[in-house]
């Protein structure tokens, strides 16, 4: 006995597209905000690791020893805004306001321990933490907020 | 068919994406270095000098109808230090007048040598101690006519002379000077300990180490020491060092500029080693090491 099934399958086809479409753009659109997370994580590294390199010479002549400059949160700041500029069409607010609500702290002597994280630095250290708006248009399309807020963290220090 | 490929579709949109996470280079590093810098030196009088030439005598010279007062030193070091704190004109007075073991000459009409008043000090473990003054007499003058007022020549011989005077202040009114020698004033000498070290800045303590970032350009300034007063470096010169870029390898005031572009491996600490010879003891050698880590920044977790 031969069955014919054709037709069966393109029923079941019209039926599923919308769900597959559904799920075919949430999975590009979370695509999309991984990559964008992650030029966001590297451009807040950076930004840490220009801040550290950024040294108190007067420290070093007097003890030897590596201290952070007194300005080094606010230069981790402004690289941070600099080096979000090539992703900023894909953000939903501008890099100058993401930076300057960054929540940025350096830790010029070591030991030290961050109070907003806990964390025990045994070397100078810069950290940033930052929320970041990052528009979501796929997602729109599955009702689901066409911004979603990513929350970046770096920190860094001489090694 | 099409269930299979439309499954596998899914399959492979939803492959979830790893997430980063950042480098930890030298999780088992070295401990961190606690720099030792040297003690702080005591309060050196300003303008203070470490004495190379030492007071004989005053001396009277004269010729024809000029007499000249003038201060007869020896080269040597007896480890003391002066320095000037007035310099008087002739006939001007001083507050240091009558104050200097040999005291203040005068000329033949009783107006005071023109010279410049030292202080000595001698260095002790409190610090650099006052021990006493000394007045350096530097003048002239030309004897007149006789029609011209002279009332004390300095001498009566016509000849070139050249004598040390006799007495201290009391040789004031300038009678002909008796040849005589007069003692130093009773200071004992005292060998300057040397030392040498390595420091970051020209007027920087020295250090035993230091660390510093891979890639930036450090000055490092040879330093020497006499009784832990900063004395002059005649040279230096590079004995050990493992930079990827000196300078130089010797040198005198300059310091030296060094880089490292890479990085020790675990638990390797490199040391730049010189040779200093001072001005105080040039024929002393002195070791000066400094140790340096190098780091770099990087990311951390």
């Amino acid at each position: 006995m031969i069955h014919e099934d054709g037709g069966t399958a393109a029923v079941t086809t019209l039926v599923m597209l919308p769900l597959l479409l559904v799920v075919l753009a949430g999975a590009l659109e979370f695509g999309a905000l991984r990559a964008v997370a992650y030029r966001v994580t590297a451009a807040a590294d950076l930004a840490t690791l220009v801040a550290v390199n950024d040294q108190d010479q007067t420290e070093l002549e007097r003890t030897g020893t590596l201290r952070l400059a007194a300005n080094a949160a606010d230069t981790a700041r402004d690289y941070f805004a600099r080096n979000m500029y090539a992703t900023a069409p894909a953000l939903a607010a501008s890099v100058t306001e993401i930076a300057a609500s960054a929540d940025i702290a350096s830790f010029p002597t070591a030991p030290a321990i961050d109070p907003h994280t806990g964390t025990r630095y045994e070397r100078p250290t810069v950290r940033l933490i930052a929320s970041v708006p990052v528009k979501t248009p796929g997602f729109a399309v599955i009702f689901m907020p066409a911004v979603t807020t990513i929350t970046i963290r770096a920190a860094s220090s001489p090694r | 068919m099409k269930k299979h490929a439309a499954t596998l579709v899914l399959a492979v949109a939803l492959i979830p994406a790893i997430q980063a996470q950042a480098r930890e280079p030298f999780e088992h590093e070295a401990p961190p270095v606690v720099p030792t810098p040297d003690p702080v030196a005591f309060v050196v009088p300003a303008g203070l000098y470490y004495v190379t030439d030492t007071y004989v005598a005053d001396v009277v010279a004269t010729s024809d109808a000029t007499t000249t007062y003038s201060t007869a030193t020896v080269h040597e070091s007896t480890g003391t230090y002066a320095r000037v704190i007035d310099s008087v004109d002739t006939g001007a007075s001083s507050a240091f007048d009558g104050t200097a073991f040999n005291g203040r000459g005068t000329l033949t009409d009783g107006r005071a040598l023109a010279g410049t008043y030292y202080e000595n000090f001698v260095l002790t473990a409190g610090g650099y101690l006052p021990v006493s003054i000394v007045f350096f007499q530097d003048d002239s003058e030309t004897r007149r006519r006789a029609s011209l007022s002279s009332p004390r020549p300095a001498t009566s011989s016509p000849a070139a002379t050249s004598a040390p005077v006799v007495g201290p202040s009391d040789s004031r009114g300038g009678a002909t000077p008796t040849p005589s020698f007069r003692p130093q004033p009773p200071i004992t000498p005292v060998a300057p300990t040397l030392r040498a070290g390595v420091a970051l800045a020209a007027d920087g303590p020295t250090l035993r180490s230091a660390e510093i970032l891979r890639g930036r350009l450090i000055y490092f300034w040879p330093r020497a020491y006499a009784n832990d007063a900063a004395v002059a470096v005649r040279s230096w010169r590079l004995l050990s060092a493992t930079p990827d870029y000196v300078s130089a390898t010797t040198g005198a005031s300059e310091p030296l500029a060094a880089q490292w572009l890479r990085m020790p491996t675990h638990g390797v600490r490199w040391s730049l080693r010189f040779e200093i010879f001072t001005e105080v003891a040039p024929m002393e050698r002195l070791d000066a090491e400094i140790t340096i880590t190098v780091r770099s920044p990087a990311l951390i977790d």
